[in-house]
């Protein structure tokens, strides 16, 4: 009797050995996401300045800009080279959008057709640079393996767009390390299935104490010879930002 | 006599509208090749089927040389073309951007002949009002014209319903109360001219702001503000609804485009059908490989389908009208067989043959059809050469109607050329068809039953 109670205590710690320790290591797919999402962005607030390089088959250019952003609801960019179009900005608070230009000094509203067009003439949309929605929250989640990429080990995570989500995709795969949380490989895809566009992330650096991808390529599926480079070429995270920062006014007049 | 009249009318008629419909095609595609595309350009040889400012030429002298020495061109133009949103305040518009160099454009589109010069403003309206010696239907015709622009004078007296033994008395005062000054636009200086229905929209007028909004070269964000110094009326309300003229510096600086242009158009000596296709030829050696050089015929697509549309439209409208002119000459010879029926008769009875009278039916039919023809022709000739000096131009509500469905209020005529033969031959025939009715009538004749007819 007493041998059999403890072999059979002994038998389901054996069996549930294995499943506790997957539980205590193994975070939810959607708690994956945030990480990734958050260590990108910024728990609170990010700054940062980033150089987009738009490559196309018969020329390229280069635009640098600044980028503060705080929670999901504000975001402020100002272009600062090349010297044609710098002083331009542009503000995400909450559901809307301005446009400062300052050769005409007009501020303008963009309206939400416009969130799917490319920025500045990148394959980035303007709702890609101003976050209007959330790989958090407008998407569920679900691992679907685990594959190695560029030497990191990482989870591969689907993520289906919510039915009321106003996104712009239809489902997405990424690829995120398993041990720092990174976005390495990211395949978006439309309504329909169709791979849209691919994005890379590479040239992992610490910046403001954290490991990030500081190189992010982006490839249109059926563009062809067509890309944008996103390179970072300082991060700072959590600084106090005030909300009034993200104001009509401070577009006009942020350095 | 009866049958004379109507193949006068059915020569006369054909002739005219035939006539009217040519010269209205002709005064459209040169309205559109003078005040816009020329009669050849050089571009880029992608920019046609993707108007972009990517798809551009760097100016080259060197080249331009070349192509000017070629012996039918006379001078090259270079151009800027892009498209752009146009605001002032809540009002936003599409609009054409048009970088010229405005000297250039002397020879092709002659921008500076189609400034506005006079203008019906409110203001100018009282003071004709006010002037007791301007006649009361100048005045309610000018309340009508309310805003209106006007390049010339002699329209403006037109639509004032002035006659041209009154224009001394009255035009000077009018002239004086509608005039309308402009700037001018130089290279290097901003500075745009816009269409006067495109001012209207935005409601802007001279020494107002106007905001252009645009993609430029590479991508890059074109954005920039400009006084309006003139305002043009061009012939074509399409165009005038939507034309910026900017200098082709200024212009070439907004879309940061270098010293890129998206066309080269050119200015020709002789612009024959045969000539110009000749010239293209030509020139499409001279040129650099990414580069194509269209003629006018290609860049006005639209235009020369709409016309052929017309023109068949037009066709058949004259084959109604040879159906019924037809039968009308067929009833006439038909009333005339029957009318007759006794004398031929009588005249077979004493001994003539059938034959013989067939032969002279035959001649006298084609005696009064060959009158008809000739009068007709003669009649019609003596308009439209009249018309050809003269052209119709429309007044009043007519002349509004007209601009409503995007044309010019004037109709021109086509001088006399091959479409007049063809006319005639047909009508001629019509007349040979006519003729067989009697002849196999004669031929058919009992006597007897004709004698007691």
């Amino acid at each position: 009797m007493n041998t059999m109670k403890i072999r059979k205590i002994i038998f389901s710690l054996i069996l549930m050995g294995p499943a506790l320790m997957i539980f205590s290591q193994d975070l939810s797919p959607k708690e994956i996401i945030r990480l990734a999402d958050e260590k990108f962005n910024g728990e609170k607030t990010s700054t940062s300045i980033m150089a987009m390089t738009i490559v196309r088959p018969t020329w390229e250019r280069t635009i640098e800009f600044k980028n503060w952003t705080s929670g999901r609801n504000y975001a402020l960019t100002l272009i600062t080279a090349p010297a044609k179009e710098k002083g331009q900005s542009f503000l995400k608070r909450e559901n809307e959008m301005w446009s400062w230009n300052p050769t005409i000094s007009r501020l303008i509203k963009l309206p939400p057709s416009m969130m799917s067009q490319g920025w500045m003439g990148s394959d980035y949309t303007n709702d890609d640079i101003l976050k209007e929605s959330s790989v958090v929250n407008d998407y569920d989640h679900q691992i679907v393996g685990e594959e190695e990429y560029d030497g990191r080990l990482c989870y591969k995570i689907k993520l289906v767009a919510k039915e009321d989500a106003a996104v712009i995709w239809g489902h997405q795969v990424r690829w995120i390390d398993k041990k720092d949380f990174l976005f390495l490989k990211s395949e978006l895809y439309d309504e329909d299935g169709y791979l849209v566009r691919t994005e890379l992330g590479s040239e992992i650096k610490t910046m403001d104490g954290r490991l990030i991808p500081s190189r992010i390529e982006l490839i249109p599926a059926e563009e062809e010879g067509q890309k944008t480079i996103i390179e970072m070429k300082e991060m700072k995270f959590n600084e106090p930002i005030q909300d009034s920062f993200f104001s009509q006014q401070n577009m006009k007049r942020v350095r | 006599m009866i049958t004379s009249a109507s193949v006068l009318f059915a020569v006369f008629f054909a002739l005219l509208f035939r006539s009217l419909q040519l010269g209205s095609y002709d005064h459209m595609f040169r309205n559109a090749i003078e005040s816009y595309t020329g009669y050849i350009q050089v571009q880029h040889k992608d920019f046609w089927d993707e108007k972009t400012v990517d798809n551009t030429f760097p100016y080259d002298s060197q080249k331009e040389q070349q192509i000017l020495s070629d012996e039918n061109v006379v001078a090259a133009i270079p151009r800027f073309e892009s498209f752009a949103l146009a605001s002032n305040g809540p009002q936003t518009k599409g609009v054409l951007v048009m970088g010229v160099d405005p000297e250039k454009e002397v020879h092709l589109s002659k921008v500076t002949d189609k400034m506005v010069k006079y203008r019906l403003t409110e203001e100018s309206i009282k003071k004709i009002q006010q002037d007791p010696y301007i006649p009361e239907k100048a005045k309610e015709l000018a309340a009508l014209f309310e805003n209106a622009a006007y390049t010339t004078a002699s329209r403006l007296q037109l639509d004032l319903g002035i006659n041209d033994k009154d224009a001394s008395q009255y035009m000077p005062s009018i002239e004086r109360y509608t005039e309308f000054e402009n700037g001018t636009i130089q290279m290097g200086e901003p500075g745009v001219w816009v269409g006067d229905k495109l001012s209207q929209y935005l409601q802007l007028g001279i020494g107002d702001t106007i905001v252009l909004i645009s993609q430029g070269y590479h991508a890059t964000t074109a954005a920039g503000k400009y006084e309006i110094k003139g305002i043009v009326k061009l012939p074509l309300p399409d165009l005038d609804n939507k034309i910026v003229y900017l200098p082709l510096d200024i212009c070439q600086e907004l879309y940061n485009a270098g010293n890129n242009l998206t066309s080269l158009a050119l200015a020709v000596k002789d612009n024959d059908d045969k000539v110009i296709a000749e010239t293209v030829v030509r020139l499409s050696t001279v040129v650099s490989e990414d580069q194509k050089v269209m003629e006018w015929r290609e860049m006005n697509e639209v235009m020369v389908s709409q016309m052929d549309a017309d023109n068949k439209s037009g066709m058949i409208m004259i084959g109604i009208l040879y159906l019924v002119i037809a039968f009308g000459v067929f009833g006439t010879v038909l009333m005339l067989t029957a009318e007759r029926k006794r004398e031929f008769g009588v005249l077979v009875a004493i001994g003539m043959q059938k034959k013989k009278l067939a032969s002279i039916m035959t001649l006298e039919m084609l005696l009064i059809g060959m009158l008809g023809i000739l009068a007709g022709a003669a009649l019609a000739t003596l308009l439209i050469l009249y018309g050809v000096e003269h052209p119709l131009i429309f007044k009043g509500e007519m002349a509004k109607m007209f601009e409503e469905y995007g044309m010019e209020p004037k109709m021109v005529f086509w001088s006399i050329d091959t479409y007049y033969i063809w006319q005639i031959v047909i009508v001629a025939l019509m007349v040979f068809l006519a003729i067989g009715y009697p002849i196999r009538k004669i031929f058919g004749m009992k006597v007897v039953n004709a004698l007691r007819a």
